[in-house]
């Protein structure tokens, strides 16, 4: 999952939760607010309301009879009742509660302030209350737009905070996508700095930049090395290898040294030849070949296959590929394909009998594409299959061909394209290599 | 015809003069770069045999320099590094042909005479060989008129061995000639033989070929008759 999308969920996660401990927690809050608003009046009028009784007297408000007072306004709102309390000696303490009130009949919620005095040494309860039912409409009303007001302000803020969240992380993906996917070797590397001033991406960038530097130097290091041992090696044989040929052009020599030149100019031919391929391995081995070709594996095969007509002609080998299915490879190098396909045709070929057989086929299957080569030559023993692959193996028999390292080319490029081998063989029967090219399912 | 060799190893460029001088071409060293484009401004060569690897400084820049002063010789690179990277390179540069060190002593002399019949184009060339005649052109081969149908390395062996009238050609650089670096000569060299057998039986249906001589087991060779 991309850090982007990360934070953006763990952004949207984290506000979700506000909103729902705001929502929950509003109800009170906006009640507690409102009673406490409430409760502020009512304790002012019960303080007007006994300034008023102790100027002027209980008996100016209350009835002659028992000495209550009751007083409604008309919407039933609020209401005042002050009433004696026989038998009580020492005034109660106030006391503020929500209370069922049946005024006329009507039930209504209120707010009631209770609260005793003494007049006229009796004790006298006097209860103020207000209507709540319409504050309570009230509340929820306030709710509900306290809690859509903060839902929009989430959202707005996601929003805000993803495309800041991505203007953030923007020179981060630069840095993935052109420094490091981007890269297909490193001599190719993109050295230019991303631009940001977020110091890590920075250090980042840097430290990037600096092992690719470090890879890339390595890299043509062993190019170098590669392309200089070539040289070392090669000039002294070039050297040589003219050398015979002068001689072998003088006519006064004898055969027995004519002999002796042409087998050394064979032997300067194979020198050079194990040279070439040892720094093929190592070329491959050090990554110093491009996977950056589509290559399709039917016309690759059927190109070798006209390339090879005169070399099968002359030991009158038939090449046959009756069944070749369409299959095309992806980040692959054509070049060395060929020479896998061509390394192990030309050993077909070597160890074929005369008027022998050649089949190639390429099959399509669920997961894999098998590209198989059978031979009708001598065959491999086999306490030898296991190392016909190896670099310079030596085979117990002598009077067995060495295989040279043809094949050991042919294992350093499948591995090299992550590909399968198989050999299967039998002594005078022949062999048969299976190349196989796993499929990607997405592909 | 002048041919300059460019080439530090002293002993590489004095076996390659003394091949060509028998071959009847006037041969000029250079040992370095400096020295190699002093010489291609005071004289005129036909060919400069190039090496890339050269003391005091890259053949690819000798190249360069001479391609910008319309300098016309025909330049063939010669190289023992193993990039090819460097073919694609020095033929880009403008290089009329690339060998890879070893190379084969006839193996260059043929490639520069497919330079001269390139350069000096559309002018028919007939190569008569004791009575066969060789079109290079159209790659035919005809004897009084009638023709002799090859194959293509039948016909390509026969030049080669036409083109070195005189001398023996082992098998070992027919097959480098005819198969490039694809074979391994360890097996493969009794397949020139396979076509020497053909080409021999081809051409004697024609006329006696006493002068397609096989020499002491080495190789073949065509001699006057």
């Amino acid at each position: 999952m991309k850090l982007q999308l990360k934070l953006a969920i763990y952004n949207a996660l984290s506000k979700a939760l506000v909103v729902l401990a705001f929502g929950a927690l509003m109800p009170f809050i906006v009640e507690k607010v409102v009673y406490n608003h409430i409760d502020q009046r009512l304790k002012a009028r019960t303080s007007k309301v006994l300034r008023i009784i102790e100027k002027g007297g209980l008996n100016d408000i209350a009835r002659e009879s028992d000495c209550t007072f009751e007083s409604y306004n008309i919407l039933k709102e609020e209401f005042i009742l002050i009433e004696p309390l026989s038998g009580m000696k020492d005034v109660k303490p106030t006391v503020i509660t929500n209370e069922e009130w049946e005024i006329d009949g009507e039930k209504l919620n209120h707010r009631i302030i209770r609260q005793s005095f003494i007049y006229d040494n009796q004790i006298y309860s006097l209860q103020i209350g207000e209507g709540i039912d319409s504050l309570n409409k009230l509340k929820n009303t306030i709710s509900k737009v306290a809690l859509w007001a903060t839902i929009l302000t989430i959202i707005v803020s996601i929003f805000v905070d993803v495309g800041y969240a991505r203007l953030l992380l923007r020179p981060l993906n630069e840095i993935v996508e052109r420094k490091l996917k981007g890269t297909k070797d490193p001599v190719h590397f993109n050295d230019v700095p991303v631009e940001t001033s977020t110091l890590e991406f920075q250090q980042l960038d840097i430290s990037i930049t600096e092992l690719m530097q470090r890879i890339k130097a390595a890299f043509m290091t062993e190019k170098e090395f590669i392309s200089n041992v070539s040289h070392e090696l090669q000039t002294p044989i070039s050297i040589l290898k003219t050398r015979f040929e002068n001689m072998l052009m003088d006519e006064k020599i004898d055969d027995d040294v004519a002999d002796k030149l042409d087998d050394s100019i064979r032997k300067l031919n194979r020198m050079s030849k194990i040279i070439k391929s040892l720094l093929m391995i190592s070329k491959i081995d050090n990554e110093q070949f491009l996977k950056n070709e589509t290559v399709n594996i039917k016309a690759l095969l059927q190109e070798i296959a006209e390339d090879f007509q005169e070399h099968l002609s002359t030991k009158n080998i038939r090449l046959y590929m009756q069944h070749l299915d369409e299959f095309e490879i992806q980040n692959a190098n054509r070049t060395l394909l060929y020479t896998l396909f061509s390394n192990i045709i030309t050993n077909a070929i070597k160890y074929n009998v005369e008027n022998g057989q050649i089949d190639i086929s390429a099959t399509k299957q669920s997961n894999v594409f098998v590209v198989a080569i059978r031979d009708t030559g001598v065959g491999i023993a086999k306490e030898n299959l296991t190392h016909i692959f190896d670099r310079f193996k030596k085979f117990n028999k002598s009077t067995e061909p060495s295989f040279g390292l043809g094949l050991a080319i042919v294992k350093t490029i499948s591995d090299f394209h992550r590909l399968n081998l198989h050999v299967e063989s039998e002594a005078n029967k022949g062999t048969t290599f299976r190349v196989e090219f796993p499929i990607e399912p997405f592909t | 015809m002048n041919v300059l060799i460019v080439e530090d190893e002293r002993s590489l460029s004095h076996e390659m003069e003394i091949y060509l001088t028998k071959q009847g071409l006037h041969c000029d060293v250079a040992f370095t770069g400096a020295k190699a484009l002093e010489m291609m401004w005071v004289n005129s060569y036909d060919f400069v045999l190039l090496d890339i690897g050269l003391p005091d400084t890259n053949g690819f820049e000798i190249l360069k320099e001479a391609k910008k002063n319309a300098i016309d010789s025909a330049f063939i690179v010669l190289t023992a590094r193993s990039e090819t990277d460097d073919k694609i390179l020095g033929l880009d540069l403008g290089a009329d042909d690339y060998l890879a060190k070893p190379f084969s002593l006839p193996e260059l002399h043929a490639r520069m005479q497919a330079i001269l019949r390139r350069k000096h184009g559309l002018k028919v060339q007939i190569i008569d060989i004791n009575g066969f005649m060789m079109d290079y052109q159209n790659r035919t081969l005809t004897f009084e008129d009638a023709p002799v149908v090859l194959t293509k390395k039948e016909f390509d062996l026969l030049h080669y061995l036409a083109l070195h009238k005189g001398r023996v050609l082992s098998r070992s650089q027919l097959t480098e000639h005819i198969w490039g670096d694809v074979m391994d000569d360890d097996y493969d060299s009794n397949y020139i033989d396979v076509h020497v057998k053909n080409l021999r039986k081809k051409l004697a249906a024609h006329a006696p070929i006493e002068w397609f001589e096989t020499v002491r087991g080495i190789g073949y060779r065509l001699n006057a008759q």
